[in-house]
């Protein structure tokens, strides 16, 4: 494998206890400094793939490298250090409700802070620093002192990102960073994790469902089917015959998706 | 590819096998004990005398019944019943187990065998039940007379024991106190193993679940009143004992409650901190345990409330408190000052009970 890919799976396959399956022999490799886009419908697998890459669910088949680094099968701190490397952004922002939103922002430093400490919510004065500065990135440079549950779903998501921004990290998986948005609200969010992938050079791995966020921001774009790669190719590419092998015969684009 | 099937179809032949078994043996219980109940009342209505001469009680019929043969008789029964299931309906046990097949739905409980198994299997417990727990509703409605004496003494509490009441009712509060108290951080610590959705992934988690689950389940089913006692020999007469005592049943109570709040908090937050790299220490300290200490305090609270309860009960057998001095009283028939007592105790526990309220609406 060539040093360029940021993340490479082979042959990927999922089936949850119970017997449903969610993937099946996907490979793919996602380039250092592009943006992929992940189409599909829900249910498709998107959300299980992405969860493979970091091992929050564990694969049953195949073989996932992060950066060079083989994580299936990886264990204890050698797992956690490659988490380090790839920050996740949520659907549901997963935000710790009750802590403020700059202990939310500390907390994207767990991988690298002492574990004592930690457990009682200290973290030494240059972390904060770090987190005030990825705090005003966001725009939320003022709010550091209010509980999480308190701010509107699209600062939450920003916090999110501060969050992600204080790990550090060279890969970002984004599960359906805007999906519980107001439409309104969504380009805000999604130019926060350009920049991440512009200005700082991180590889971006994002689901999306709304076509038009996938044209406007995305790179490259793959999409899933019945938990296997139906397609792959650039937004350019993407038309009428795509959207229909993608979502099937019956589903129709949006009026407002420009085909 | 043949293997691999054959393995198939073997898993399932062993599977319709073993819910077979289930279903018969479910109906074997069911059918023995119904002939166990048919005899009981046979015998119970037969007029038969003991060796004194007096009609047999309730008792007497339960130490003749023969368990043995009913047992036979029930799963000879459940053995016919599942092999002529096509002819009779599904059995009870069958339609438990595997479900009734689709002829069967449409018919109402009239025009089943089980249907009818079930009704007369409900009328046999509810006899059966009357004449064994010695339901004697004549009495309860013409003999109130000797209890009004309590009923007045209760009404017309005495000011004799007040002062010690009140004294003692501090020493129940606080006994209360100590006991939670202490079950906080052992019930705090055991909760995380005894939680299903954090022990599923490894070995020595699944088994930590099981010790913890097993031990808080024993614990739990042993009453208060048979720790108090175990407690007194320990450490002799006095509230020390019903401090432990409430302890013990405390932690048991707490564990289960704790355990099964962080069984229903959002994992969300879990991904996303273990996402960062987190240690699995880390992540329970911020993924979890943000989430479930309102429900906690709340628990807590109310644990609190009932161990102010149960301390009374726990002084009947000496573990000190109001109910200490209650017993006494009790066993004298001094019913102005057990009234007095008692008044106490109500107040204690309804003040509890509307102050733990409000607390617990204001932290959820």
């Amino acid at each position: 494998m060539t040093v360029e890919s940021a993340i490479r799976i082979e042959n990927l396959g999922m089936v949850y206890p119970g017997g449903v399956r969610a993937l099946e022999d996907v490979t793919l490799e996602v380039h250092t400094g592009e943006f992929l886009a992940v189409l599909g419908l829900s249910g498709s697998g998107k959300s299980t793939l992405l969860r493979c890459i970091n091992r929050l669910i564990d694969p049953t088949e195949g073989r996932v490298w992060i950066l060079g680094e083989e994580i299936t099968g990886a264990k204890g701190g050698r797992l956690r250090n490659m988490r380090r490397q790839a920050a996740m952004i949520f659907q549901q922002f997963n935000l710790v409700k009750r802590h403020t939103v700059l202990t939310n922002v500390l907390s994207g430093a767990l991988g690298r802070s002492p574990l004592a400490s930690s457990l009682v919510l200290s973290f030494p004065p240059e972390e904060h620093e770090r987190a005030i500065a990825a705090l005003e990135r966001v725009g939320l440079g003022d709010r550091f002192t209010s509980r999480a549950d308190a701010l509107s779903g699209g600062q939450q998501q920003r916090v999110a990102i501060a969050r992600a921004l204080m790990q550090e990290p060279r890969l970002i998986l984004a599960d359906e960073p805007v999906a519980s948005l107001d439409p309104a609200l969504r380009h805000s969010v999604m130019r926060h994790i350009e920049a991440l992938n512009r200005d700082e050079g991180m590889t971006v791995m994002c689901s999306l469902h709304d076509i038009d966020l996938v044209t406007r921001y995305a790179t490259r774009m793959v999409a899933l089917r019945d938990g296997r790669l139906v397609w792959e190719g650039v937004p350019d590419e993407f038309d009428q015959r795509t959207f229909k092998e993608i979502y099937g015969e019956d589903a129709q684009p949006a009026s407002n998706t420009g085909f | 590819m043949g293997p691999k099937d054959d393995r198939g179809v073997r898993a399932a032949a062993w599977e319709r096998n073993l819910a077979r078994l289930q279903a018969t043996a479910v109906d074997a219980v069911l059918l023995g004990i119904t002939l166990l109940m048919v005899e009981f009342l046979v015998l119970a209505f037969s007029g038969r005398r003991g060796p004194t001469g007096l009609l047999l009680s309730a008792e007497q019929i339960l130490d003749l019944l023969h368990y043995a043969w009913a047992a036979a008789g029930g799963l000879a029964l459940a053995l016919l019943w599942n092999l002529f299931h096509r002819q009779l309906g599904s059995s009870l046990g069958r339609a438990w187990v595997r479900g009734v097949p689709d002829w069967e739905a449409p018919l109402e409980w009239t025009q089943t065998l089980r249907g009818w198994f079930t009704a007369i299997f409900i009328e046999l417990t509810f006899f059966s039940g009357w004449l064994i727990t010695e339901l004697d509703l004549l009495t309860f409605l013409t003999k109130f007379g000797k209890a009004a004496d309590i009923v007045r003494g209760l009404m017309h509490p005495s000011g004799a024991v007040l002062h010690e009441g009140l004294v003692l009712l501090v020493q129940t509060i606080f006994l209360a106190f100590m006991a939670t108290a202490f079950a906080i951080p052992v019930a705090f610590v055991l909760a995380f193993p005894s939680a299903r959705n954090l022990t599923r992934n490894t070995l020595t988690a699944r088994i930590a679940y099981t010790l913890a689950r097993t031990l808080m389940n024993f614990v739990r089913a042993v009453e208060p009143l048979v720790w108090a006692l175990i407690f007194i020999s320990w450490v002799g007469i006095g509230p020390f004992a019903g401090v432990l005592a409430l302890w013990v049943h405390s932690v048991a109570a707490l564990t289960k409650l704790y355990s099964e709040q962080i069984e229903s908090i959002d994992t969300g937050p879990m991904e996303a901190i273990a996402a960062t790299g987190a240690s699995s220490l880390q992540v329970l300290r911020f993924g979890v345990v943000p989430q479930v200490i309102p429900p906690f305090l709340s628990f807590t609270i109310y644990r609190w409330d009932i161990n102010v309860r149960m301390s009374t009960i726990i002084g009947f057998v000496g573990g000190g408190g109001i109910g200490y001095i209650l017993k006494p009283r009790v066993d004298l028939g001094e019913w102005g000052e057990v009234g007095t007592l008692v008044l106490l105790i109500a107040g204690t526990v309804w003040l509890m009970d509307v102050i733990s309220a409000k607390i617990r609406e204001r932290i959820v």
